[in-house]
């Protein structure tokens, strides 16, 4: 078979418009989509930095870090509900890795009894909406003394995160060389051997991506925290929410970019991790 | 592959302690739960508990928000009741500051402490809000902490000649639609309070709202009176909350709506709303209320919190912080606060509205059954 | 694929047994957690729903839910309806770009553009919505001062359309991952076959790539209809009144009035909203997993 040009080769020749044309065309896509991106991010910096900025002017009047101060004083609710939000998610990512990891490779590499139903139940809270869950959990919580405790917001968000890490890790044991571990057991390594010499190192890149989704899922979780954690617990998510409420969007969108600081740099890391073949069997 | 584990455990072990440290607590800590706006944990966090603190070497001020409106003391409630009904005998909440509404329901249940004989400054209050709360009885269970009022504010540029009573403003909405804005029944009580300031004006039952007794058959009346709310809707702008109609408002998107005095003030002070805008009381008037302080029956530290209060309900505090740098109306007699401010402080507050217009058009919130029919008749009637 | 099970090479009755009780033993605890988190709460919410004030069963909830909530009801379908909808062309469009796109440079560009959002939690997607969308936000300055629209006719988009444009922004990069995760698996034979015999881009795209990723494609707009129903923070920050989300009502009843029974009847509604497009889902996902086990 004669080898063919590149798709881009082709497209060239069979493309219609001309040349210059077509460059502004794909240019003005691309300007709409960044500002469509790039707009609602742009104006978040405008109020971080704002002091004073009142109708009808279109940009700030003055410009200053006073309520960058605010947010950060030691009296300040921001840092606490910054770390109150970090401890929160890294007790879910282990909690959920805990109960994933063998979970995920029971699933990808053994037999189960009645596997139709255990599928079943671990794609239900994909395909339910969370709110009745919540809801009816934090009444529970309430009864049993565990609403507006860190445990309990733990659990919720746990239970949220566990869905998602269960089928990220089953995709990434299930990506594993499956003639590599035969290999292995040939040689004569038990199966736990195989497992810890073998399969798990293989799958960490996957196992790493699932903390890191579980992790910002916790960070960013708004719903299960308002009704589980109000009003001890207070998750950066939940301060920022108030602070819109309460017409004070310099503080929210410091708390915004505070809360975006992980998220962002989690996004420039785990593009490495994230190869399509274990992001294509994520839902499938 | 070992290297990438050790960095990503080292990652993990930095984010546990940077969360672990932040969840760090202190000594002896003084629980002071809030319902309300921003501006009232901003109060106790920033101005009453520094001097606090001060005052009680050792201890520490920790002062939660549980959001605006009365779910907000709906939720204080909901704490106190599941910490009585375990059994538990010292409580996270040391103060409370709660709405009239909630007030009532907890006194009933027993879920407050009496304290206001205790303290001395329990003296300094004479007005009836302290002993009645919308037609409960709280004598010795509450102390007003300060006292506001939903007045319209309006920019001057685009309402000339601002409406004033509701009967001019229904008449104003339909020359001008979409410049006026408020809340609805949800995310603060100014839109409440507009919804119940029109009932009373619409219903002609003003008196028997406020003064009782409770009669279920005013029900229709409240109704018909609320289809006249439904149809003024149609030339209104509908607004997130409090903050939301003074966001708007700010923003040039509505030119007038329903406030809270304070907050009014606040962000005017704060560079968030321009200073050109002006307000007004109309007639036959809007409801004010106050928040109460109270103390939960099995408060971990009430000899603290009795001092709490002592010290955010003294004169100098009340002139300093509540009118001056909060722009609220005080909770105790004005007489013993007046002393305390200077005559150009004392004047600001009394700017647009001034305290004749005050003791004319400035009423209580109906009595709580009333409330709820009206609360609910409006998601009946003005709402499907 | 070959299941490998736990005892290779003897595979007599005894250590087939233990190989199940071992996975089952393996994958107990995460299917305790789901049971006791998912699905108890869920039965809860479908009890606490029909139990009248004695105990028995009622309909009375469900007839106040409708009798206060239509609208919204009808307008939380609509929204999460006309949002996935966008959602779906919008996912098409930039992941069909992205497989077929003749510019490297902008195939580039896009790739790196697409994904911001996507680890942009809902409620920071709500609070950049609400002071870009205003009416004197930065969208309409924008249109107003590159001579787009009149200053006059600015509009406030918090209302139902600013709902939807949160959810676009933040929904659409997701499910453009999935499928152009899916296209690119899609072998590139097929797609040089169809230019070889001379068809234009856009046709490759809706003959050839969509038919092979119809599956992915359908399970990322699910997914999306789904959490969508479920999310409380946006229109919570962008419009609570009437005409409004399911999701805002629930939470009014319920931090307003503790009156948990209206706010299950209105869970359970919303979950029969779901309920379609999960049925889909579901079935076609275990056919999916069994398939690929």
């Amino acid at each position: 078979m004669a080898t063919l040009d590149a798709p881009a080769a082709i497209g060239l020749r069979t493309w219609s418009l001309p040349s210059p044309l077509a460059t502004l065309f794909r240019a003005l896509v691309l300007a709409l989509l960044a500002f469509a991106i790039f707009g609602p991010l742009l104006n978040l910096l405008l109020w971080a930095f704002a002091e004073r900025w009142y109708f009808p002017s279109k940009l700030p009047l003055e410009y200053g870090l006073t309520y960058w101060h605010r947010v950060f004083q030691p009296r300040g609710n921001a840092l606490a509900s910054l770390g109150t939000s970090v401890w929160i998610a890294v007790l879910t990512v282990i909690v959920s890795l805990a109960v994933a990891v063998p979970a995920g490779y029971a699933l990808a590499r053994l037999r189960l009894p009645f596997r139709g139903a255990i599928l079943l139940a671990f794609l239900l809270p994909q395909a339910v909406p969370n709110l009745p869950v919540y809801v009816n959990i934090a009444q529970v919580f309430y009864q049993i003394g565990l609403n507006g405790t860190i445990l309990g917001v733990v659990l919720v968000h746990a239970s949220h995160g566990l869905v998602l890490a269960v089928w990220i890790a089953s995709a990434a044991f299930a990506s594993v060389d499956v003639s590599l571990e035969e290999a292995s057991r040939n040689l004569g390594a038990s199966a736990w051997t195989c497992f810890r010499t073998v399969t798990l190192p293989l799958a960490v890149p996957g196992l790493i991506a699932s903390a890191i989704f579980v992790f910002l899922e916790s960070l960013d979780e708004f719903t299960g925290t308002y009704f589980v954690g109000v009003p001890d617990v207070t998750t950066l998510p939940l301060l920022m929410f108030n602070a819109t409420m309460g017409g004070n969007y310099q503080i929210s969108s410091i708390t915004a970019l505070l809360l975006l600081v992980p998220s962002i740099g989690f996004m420039l890391v785990v593009e490495r991790f994230l190869k399509s073949d274990v992001l294509a069997m994520v839902g499938r | 592959m070992k290297r990438g584990l050790t960095v990503f455990a080292v990652a993990l072990a930095f984010a546990g302690a940077l969360g672990f440290a932040g969840a760090a607590s202190a000594q002896t800590t003084l629980n002071v739960v809030t319902a309300g706006d921003q501006n009232m944990v901003d109060y106790v966090n920033n101005y009453l508990a520094p001097k606090f603190e001060a005052m009680n070497p050792g201890v520490k001020v920790r002062a939660v928000g549980t959001g605006p409106g009365d779910a907000g003391s709906q939720k204080i409630y909901e704490k106190l009741a599941a910490q009585e009904k375990a059994g538990s005998n010292a409580w996270d909440v040391d103060v409370a500051v709660i709405h009239q509404l909630a007030s009532a329901t907890m006194v009933k249940e027993k879920l407050l402490m009496p304290y206001r004989h205790d303290v001395s400054v329990g003296k300094l209050v004479s007005r009836d809000d302290a002993k009645n709360a919308l037609g409960a009885n709280v004598d010795g269970y509450v102390l007003p902490m300060f006292h506001s009022q939903i007045v319209f504010a309006y920019n001057p540029d685009l309402v000339k000649n601002p409406p004033r009573s509701f009967a001019e403003l229904a008449e104003w909405v339909k020359k001008n639609p979409k410049q006026f804005g408020y809340n609805g029944v949800k995310g603060g009580m100014s839109g409440v309070g507009f919804v119940t300031g029109w009932v009373s004006a619409y219903s002609g039952l003003a008196d028997k709202l406020e003064n009782g007794p409770y009669d279920p058959s005013t029900v229709p009346a409240i109704d018909k009176a609320l289809t006249g709310l439904k149809d003024f809707n149609q030339y209104v702008t509908m607004t997130p909350g409090n903050a939301g109609t003074l966001d708007m408002l700010n923003r040039g998107e509505i030119a007038m709506g329903p406030v809270w005095v304070d907050m009014f003030y606040t962000w005017q002070a704060d560079g968030r709303m321009s200073p050109k805008i002006k307000l007004v009381l109309p007639s036959p008037g809007l409801p004010g209320q106050p928040m109460y302080y109270v103390i939960p029956a099995k408060a971990a530290h009430a000899a603290l919190a009795k001092k709490f209060i002592e010290l955010a309900e003294s004169p100098e505090v009340q002139a300093d912080g509540i009118i001056k740098q909060f722009n609220w109306y005080p909770g105790i007699d004005p007489q013993y606060v007046q002393p305390k401010l200077d005559q150009a402080a004392w004047n600001k507050l009394f700017t647009d509205v001034s305290p004749q217009d005050l003791a004319k058009y400035g009423r209580p919130f109906p009595l709580s059954p009333y409330f709820k029919d009206i609360v609910e008749g409006y998601e009946r009637v003005v709402i499907k | 694929m070959t299941t490998t099970s736990l005892a290779v090479g003897s595979p007599s009755a005894r250590s087939l047994l233990r190989g199940r009780g071992a996975a089952l033993l393996l994958i107990a605890p995460a299917l305790g957690v789901v049971g006791l988190f998912f699905v108890a709460p869920l039965a809860m919410s479908a009890v606490v729903a029909f139990r009248g004030k004695e105990g028995g069963f009622t309909l009375e909830h469900f007839a106040k839910a409708f009798d206060f909530y239509t609208t919204d009801l009808v307008f939380t379908l609509a929204i999460v309806l006309v949002a996935t909808l966008l959602i779906g062309l919008v996912a098409i469009a930039i992941a069909g770009y992205l497989t077929l796109g003749g510019h490297p440079r902008t195939v580039a560009l896009l790739r790196w553009l697409y994904r911001w959002p996507l680890f942009i939690p809902f409620v920071v997607a709500g609070q950049l919505m609400r002071t870009f969308l205003a009416k004197n936000g930065m969208l309409n300055h924008v249109l107003i001062g590159s001579g787009l629209i009149e200053p006059i006719s600015a509009q406030s988009l918090l209302d139902w359309r600013g709902i939807v444009v949160a959810f676009v922004w933040k929904q659409a990069p997701f499910v453009t991952l999935l499928l152009a995760g899916a296209m690119a698996a899609v072998e590139s034979q097929h797609i040089e076959a169809a230019r070889n015999l001379g068809a234009k881009r856009l046709r490759v795209l809706v003959d050839i790539v969509l038919p092979q990723v119809r599956g992915t494609l359908l399970v990322g707009l699910v997914l999306s209809f789904v959490t969508m129903l479920s999310v409380l923070s946006v229109p919570l920050m962008i419009n609570p009144n009437s005409p409004t989300m399911v999701t805002v009502d629930v939470a009014y009843r319920i931090s307003t009035f503790a009156d948990y029974a209206v706010a299950n009847a209105l869970c359970l509604l919303s979950l029969a909203l779901a309920a379609i497009g999960a049925v889909f889902y579901l079935r076609h996902a275990v056919a999916r997993a069994e398939g690929a086990s």
